[in-house]
């Protein structure tokens, strides 16, 4: 590339500082949006990889047992009857910890004698001193917390912390701080309370069993010590353990990685807008150069080097801008995995240099891929253009038939990954994609339709009026990108919002359904895929209060299945939670159904049924303290509550085979007649100096959809930005289709159009636009919906949503399309209050 | 001594650097094909200063850019030395213009973005001139057109008859063998214009450069060594002076 | 006489064995994997051995009236205890080994600690060392366990007499705990051996009382059976071999802390073939002097036991080895005579590397005897430790 040429179009630019300005921030924007999300999303997987790697350590594989654990026995076996060395007990679980800024904090349990080859995390300082360990080994309620995490609470040796321990509260204290020697492993500690094995026995009350054992072994070895473990006990990997965590989150975060690509989306068609425009803007430098003899490769290299150099720079500003938003988008991540998946504590965002790199390499690639065509259109701009007007219409109109061929592959590509992509997300939404850019592919054709109808129809009030309309089709090949951006930004609002709409509606009549019970009884941390527990000697206290005219048990548990991994069990011996539930299908008569449940069978929930690929008539293998036992699927049932699933059992099957005398919670139902909040009352008398969450059917209504819609938030923010980045590519488009009328403009002015008629010509046009882009955003929108309904949802989390019309939703999409473009237009409006006739007149 | 169909090539100089035979060129609009240039032959001898006058639209500027190489004819064949330009592709044509063709436009067409020596020692660079001998050439054409002391100043600094000054240093920089002018006159005063194109012309001969011309003036087809007459897309009249009327 | 107060003076050389390990013990088990991540610091350790409180324990002052097997049990009112079983060992076709098997307790709180619910609360720490000496191949392989004393995974009992960590164990197979059944595996080699006492138990100095200083109350007790008749099976890699010997059994328990002039010690425990047997130690200054309390104890064959003073034996060094791993020069030879002419031997390692290298190093192997016992002619057999000659914490030596 000759320097010379670089120079001559990079003080171009500086000539026309809005124009790069909207190019750099397009780019930066979709970087941004693109950066915070994957920012959020490694910062959530780094902290879970980091809190597994203090969970894991070293260990290769772990011996696991039901809920109730794993008998003391079974570990001194190991150690001392067969010698085994590289193995370590461990005792764990999550308390709430009202010093610890209320947050839940991870109880771990370690026998310091067995810990050496598994965890270097005490061991990595010598800051824990002696006396703190010696304090940690035989006091009761000694623990040990980090270092960082005392500062930040302003904690110090000798501290008490209260923990919320299932329905009770404990003290313990601060024997020693945990100092590590630098600042990564340092965040594997936070939220982590270390105690000794005996301590968190106690604590958690789990004396006699421990939560898992940590091996070191050969697979050989491991296969070996799996022979001689009791039933009920399984040994896996350390690695599967890891995965099928990170497996959960899976579909969550790839959903918004996909969001984040469709902002990234948006901002081509922005990126592709202004280089178009400026091509346009430059046909007579351009021509000049290609008569002075530079080829149309050098043009073509020239305006991909523009691109790229404004793609570095708006993509750097993105980079800073996604590294904000990512601090934002982190919290909104965390608390959906908390809420819905896992226990997760993400104090920072980590500037994840990987994801800085992906977010640079994928700004300036798009800026690249989007300045293609418009480089090829400045590249073939004839040399003659210095003497002649643009063909550059004609060309697009010729254009436009190859355009909807393309436009029908696309569909048909997309539609059919969409029908035979089974479940792979990733190409799911590759699919969603390329349906959403097919329809894109049709925006010309169709705002020639619309501009004609629009002639046809207000083209009657007057000539300006008929004069806008058929400006924003002579000017189609940008008024139809801009056209696209703003139909895109908002189809994909008017998606998102029925989608999310309707899953709302379907969750509120599922709770309605479901939560028949006056109020429920559970501890006070409850959270997805966590198993609490509670004194079953409660319920009786319960239900000896006046009013209280039935009681149901809940014992939800996390149980390993053959094959299929940990699933979540459900255990009720509810009878008149039995009639809430609404089955897909099942075998035999609706009536048989719960008579088998009581002899043994189970249902499964509709995710359960998809995700495991099974159905009413297939049978779980489930591993139970009483060994391997294969139960039989009588019916699907939805549920909304866990996307991967869980099995309902009978309680009394459920304490046949495992010996967990355990519950997790209880509804309580009122006497016909009696005051519910009198009886309330009285159960929260009754169950005094526990503490218990009593929820009324109301709250706990609220609760779960307060969840929904904090599961969401993300999904909402990212919406907005995308208008955000379709408003900026609307006003571009308009700045650029009036900068270049600015000749045409200046000739109606001095044929004596006043001021006035021409920002109603502005506002026309601009408002066409709007109303073009909200008209097509509709049905696009509709389709986008549908998919996210029926395809990705169901696919990647298995909830059958009921479809429901938002009607407010497309008024919306029209008035935002409009507003957006009005909005856009008062730039130009202003110029054209400046604009100096004949100076207009004289340019070119 | 012209055929009254322009098919009859005569007056051809033997030493002709160019000559264009039956060269036709078409252009679409709308559903019809109008015929621009219908046949024309001629040539154009090394050194020779031509001038082509015509009425608007008689096809003059769409033949100065045939021989440019910035449009190829419908149909017909166009020597430069020996290359046919009109069996060139775009890309070869660029590049063969870009070695052996200096251009000055009516408008100046200064890159108003690049300095006045930026502007004229482009062409070299694109040549790919060594940067010290683009300089010095670059120095030398504005000392001939008396802009030196103007080197560093943008072109939107200068007046009309400056600009197209630096124009004209621009098209020799290069050391082209052929200088298209497109009525380098036409957008100046009649003082200026005659001062431009006694500069022109100087140092067109000084150099030795083919020097074609398209113009509405007769004082400046008087200077030619030969006049191109075009009417209605064929060459009417080829002769040392042809002085047209109503123009 | 003298002999109350010198006789209590015996055991200062263990008391300073088992200071030295129990204390680094603890410290040997946190620091053994800190070890794993940052070298641990050899100040610590000694800032350790005078900043762990003793607070509360049981102070060693007085005789004890000793019961067996009551006192070959544990003693949790006192901080730290060893039961200490070496010997040599022989096919039938003369390959000679030695072994060593060593229970160390250390308590954190004195006393058995207050009823917890959790079956793994305790206020104790086990842990043990197991080395075998191979003449044949000219090697000595030593390795090292820790443990909480809680959950059924270490501890000791008295009656029935027995002391574990993990599967490594010593179990008493007669109610007065003369017959003990030693087990100890760590995957490379094994132990399989039955010890019968020939000898009644000896109870150092006066009533097993040890002084280590002048200061009341740092002593220990120490009681032994000098000879143990052996036989058993060895295992090293997938070689087993059917061995027969005598053992040397000690045990000792105190609360006490080291002196800080101590550089470290030498001590003997020899079985001559005229049924006798010597035990003898002394304590190495910094300053190079021999400390006065330096002392031992002769069993003779009838069971009768004699206190030997610092002044009763001459000990000199005739050779020397040099670890390259610890950089320890150790005396490899040494010649070992009574002022009374008791005896006169020569002592010499069955191979010169016998150095232990655990959390703590330190050199403990088999030896060679012979000379004189009253006048006549005798060879033997017995054990020597020696500590202080090189860096002594695993970490120091270069992991």
């Amino acid at each position: 590339m000759k320097l010379i040429l670089l120079k001559t179009i990079l003080r171009d630019l500086l000539h026309r500082p809005w124009l790069t300005l909207l190019l750099i921030i397009s780019v930066a924007l979709g970087v941004a949006v693109v950066v915070a999300v994957d920012l959020a999303n490694a910062s959530a997987t780094r902290a879970f990889e980091l809190s597994t790697e203090v969970i894991v350590g070293k260990a290769t594989h772990q011996i696991v047992g039901g809920a109730g654990g794993i008998d003391d026995g079974v570990y001194l076996h190991l150690r001392r009857d067969l010698g085994l060395r590289h193995i370590a007990p461990i005792v764990e679980g999550y308390v709430g910890a009202a010093e610890l800024g209320g947050q839940t904090v991870r109880v771990l349990g370690i026998d310091l004698f067995a810990e050496p080859p598994f965890r270097t995390y005490i061991t990595a300082g010598t800051n824990v001193s002696l006396d703190a360990l010696s304090a940690f080994y035989t006091q009761p309620g000694a623990v040990l917390i980090s270092a960082d995490s005392a500062a930040r609470y302003g904690l110090k040796t000798g501290d008490p912390i209260t923990l919320q321990i299932g329905t009770t509260k404990k003290q313990i204290t601060i024997v020693g701080l945990m100092q590590q020697p630098n600042d990564v492993s340092s965040r594997v500690l936070e939220g982590l309370v270390l105690t000794d094995i005996a301590t968190a026995q106690e604590l958690l009350d789990q004396n006699g069993r421990l939560s898992r054992i940590d091996l070191i072994a050969t697979d050989a070895e491991a296969e070996t010590i799996r022979q001689t473990l009791p039933a009920g006990l399984r040994l896996v990997r350390a690695s599967e353990q890891a995965d099928t965590v990170t497996q959960l989150t899976a579909a969550f975060r790839l959903n918004l990685t996909a969001f984040s690509l469709l902002a990234l989306a948006v901002g081509m068609f922005l990126i592709y807008n202004t280089v178009m425009f400026s091509v346009v803007q430059r046909r007579r430098l351009l021509g000049i150069l290609r008569c002075i003899g530079v080829t149309g490769r050098e043009i073509f290299m020239l305006i991909l080097a523009e691109a790229a150099v404004l793609g570095l720079i708006g993509s750097l500003l993105g980079l800073v801008l996604g590294i904000f938003l990512g601090r934002l988008t982190v919290a909104l991540v965390t608390q959906t995995i908390n809420d819905l998946y896992f226990t997760l504590s993400v104090s920072d965002v980590s500037i994840d240099a990987l994801s800085l790199v992906k977010g640079l390499l994928l700004g300036i690639i798009s800026a690249l891929l989007a300045a293609a065509l418009p480089a090829y259109e400045a590249s073939s701009v004839p040399a003659v253009t210095v003497l002649q007007r643009s063909d550059l219409e004609d060309r697009i109109r010729r254009f436009l038939p190859s355009l909807n061929i393309f436009g029908v592959i696309m569909l048909a590509v997309g539609a059919g990954i969409l029908v035979f992509g089974q479940s792979n997300i990733s190409l799911l939404f590759v699919g969603v994609f390329l349906v959403l850019f097919g329809l894109v592919m049709y925006v010309p054709v169709l705002t020639i339709f619309v501009m004609r109808l629009a002639t046809a129809t207000i083209g009657r009030v007057g000539l300006t009026a008929r004069m806008s309309s058929r400006t924003v089709v002579q000017a189609l090949s940008r008024t139809s990108v801009a056209i696209a951006s703003l139909m895109v930004a908002v189809a994909v609002t008017i998606g998102v919002t029925v989608m999310i709409a309707s899953f709302r509606t379907t969750v509120e009549n599922w709770l309605g359904q479901t939560l028949n019970a006056d109020f429920y009884v559970s501890p006070p941390l409850s959270g997805a895929n966590r198993i609490v527990s509670m004194d079953p000697a409660l319920v009786e206290r319960a239900r000896a209060v006046e009013g209280v005219d039935a009681i149901e048990v809940l014992r939800s548990v996390t149980v390993a299945a053959q094959e299929l991994g940990d699933v979540r069990l459900n255990a009720t011996n509810g009878g008149r939670a039995r009639e809430s539930r609404i089955f897909r299908s099942f075998s035999g008569d609706p009536e048989s159904i719960y008579p088998q449940l009581d002899a043994g069978a189970i249902a499964v929930t509709e995710p359960f049924a998809n995700r495991h690929n099974v159905t009413e008539g297939s049978t779980v293998t489930l591993l139970t303290d009483k060994g391997a036992r294969a139960f039989s699927i009588v019916g699907v049932y939805y549920d909304y509550s866990s996307d991967q699933g869980s099995i309902l059992m009978s309680l009394d099957v459920y304490r046949q085979y495992w010996n967990d005398p355990a519950i997790s919670g209880f509804s309580v139902y009122v006497a016909p007649g009696a005051d519910v909040n009198q009886v309330e009352d009285g159960v929260r008398a009754a169950l005094g100096g526990n503490d218990v969450v009593v929820q009324s059917n109301r709250a706990l209504r609220d609760a779960a959809l307060v969840i929904f819609d904090r599961t969401f938030a993300i999904t909402q923010a990212l919406r907005v930005i995308a208008v955000a980045v379709a408003f900026i590519g609307i006003l571009s488009a308009l700045m650029a289709l009036q900068l270049e009328r600015t000749r045409e403009l200046g000739t109606l002015r001095a044929t004596g159009m006043t001021l006035r008629q021409l920002w109603q010509l502005t506002l026309l046009e601009s408002g066409l636009m709007g109303a073009t882009a909200g008209v097509l955003a509709i049905p696009v929108g509709l389709i986008l919906a549908a998919i996210l309904i029926y395809v990705i949802n169901l696919r990647s989390f298995g909830w059958t949503i009921f479809f429901t019309s938002v009607p407010e939703v497309y008024l919306q999409a029209l008035l935002v399309s409009v507003t957006a473009a009005l909005l856009a237009a008062i730039y130009p409006m202003l110029r054209l209050g400046r604009l100096q006739v004949v100076e207009a007149l004289r340019e070119e | 001594m012209t055929s009254p169909n322009g098919n009859t090539p005569r007056a051809i100089p033997q030493t002709s650097l160019i000559r264009f035979e039956n060269v036709t060129k078409m252009f679409q609009e709308g559903e019809n094909e109008r015929a621009v240039l219908q046949g024309v032959n001629g040539g154009i001898a090394r050194g020779e200063f031509v001038a082509i006058v015509g009425r608007s639209g008689s096809g003059k500027s769409t033949l100065l850019n045939l021989l440019a190489g910035l449009d190829t004819p419908t149909c017909g064949d166009i020597y430069v030395g020996d290359t046919n330009v009109a069996k060139m592709s775009d890309h070869d044509r660029t590049l063969f213009r870009r070695k052996n063709i200096g251009f000055v436009f009516q408008f100046f067409n200064l890159i108003p973005t690049l300095t006045v020596r930026e502007n004229v020692l482009m062409t070299a660079e694109l040549s790919g001139w060594k940067d010290n001998d683009a300089q010095a050439q670059a120095s030398r054409l504005l000392q001939a057109v008396g802009l030196l002391d103007r080197a560093n100043v943008f072109p939107d600094k200068l007046s009309g008859g400056e600009q197209q000054r630096v124009a004209i240093a621009r098209a020799l920089c290069a050391d082209p063998e052929l200088i298209l002018a497109d009525e380098p006159t036409g957008n100046l005063d009649a003082e200026t214009g005659a001062r431009i194109l006694e500069l022109l012309t100087t140092l067109a001969r000084k150099q030795g450069k083919t020097l074609v011309m398209v113009t509405h003036s007769n004082d400046v087809a008087a200077r030619a060594d030969r006049v191109l007459k075009m009417e209605h897309g064929k060459l009417a009249a080829v002769g040392p002076q042809v002085v047209e009327s109503g123009t | 006489m003298s002999l109350y107060g010198a006789s209590s003076d015996t055991n200062v050389k263990r008391v300073l064995i088992a200071l030295a390990f129990v204390a680094l013990g603890v410290v040997g088990a946190f620091f053994y994997w800190r070890s794993l991540q940052t070298p641990p610091l050899a100040t610590e350790i000694v800032a350790l051995q005078s900043s762990q409180g003793s607070d509360g324990f049981a102070r060693v002052i007085g005789a004890r009236e000793m019961q067996f097997p009551r006192d070959h049990g544990p003693h949790l009112d006192y901080q730290t205890e060893w039961w200490y079983y070496t010997g040599n060992l022989q096919t039938e076709d003369g390959r000679r080994f030695g072994y060593q098997l060593t229970f160390f307790r250390r308590g954190i709180t004195p006393g058995t600690p207050v009823h917890r619910a959790s079956e793994w609360a305790t206020n104790q720490i086990y842990f043990a060392h197991f080395a075998l000496t191979d003449v044949a191949s000219n090697t000595h392989n030593a390795s090292e366990i820790f443990s909480r004393g809680a959950a059924g995974l270490a501890g000791a009992t008295a009656d029935p007499f027995r002391v574990w960590i993990e599967n490594w164990s010593a179990t008493s197979m007669n109610a007065d705990a003369s017959k003990v059944n030693l087990i100890a595996d760590d995957g490379k080699m094994a132990i399989d051996l039955n010890l019968t006492a020939s000898k009644p138990p000896v109870v150092h100095g006066a009533g097993g009382v040890s002084r280590k200083t002048e200061t009341s109350g740092n002593a220990s007790y120490y009681v032994s059976f000098t000879r143990m008749p052996t036989e058993g099976t060895l295992r090293i890699n997938d070689d087993e071999f059917r061995v027969t010997g005598n053992s040397w059994f000690d045990h000792e328990w105190g609360t006490t802390s080291l002196g800080e002039n101590a550089a470290g010690w030498d001590w003997f425990s020899i079985q001559l073939d005229d049924n006798r047997e010597l035990m003898f130690f002394q304590i190495r200054n910094k300053d190079g002097s021999i400390e006065l309390l330096s002392s031992g104890t002769v069993v003779e064959p009838d069971g009768a036991t004699r206190f030997l003073s610092r002044n009763d034996v001459t000990i000199t060094p005739q050779a020397y080895w040099t670890s390259s791993y610890s950089q320890g020069k150790y005396p490899s030879k040494w010649r070992v005579t009574s002022a009374a002419g008791d005896f006169d031997l020569t002592i010499t390692p069955v191979i010169a590397d016998q150095e232990m290298r655990v959390s703590f190093v330190y050199w403990e192997g088999a030896v060679d005897v012979q000379g004189t016992s009253q006048g006549k002619p005798v060879r033997g057999r017995g054990f020597v430790e020696m500590t202080g000659y090189g860096l002594q914490a695993r970490g120091d030596v270069g992991y």
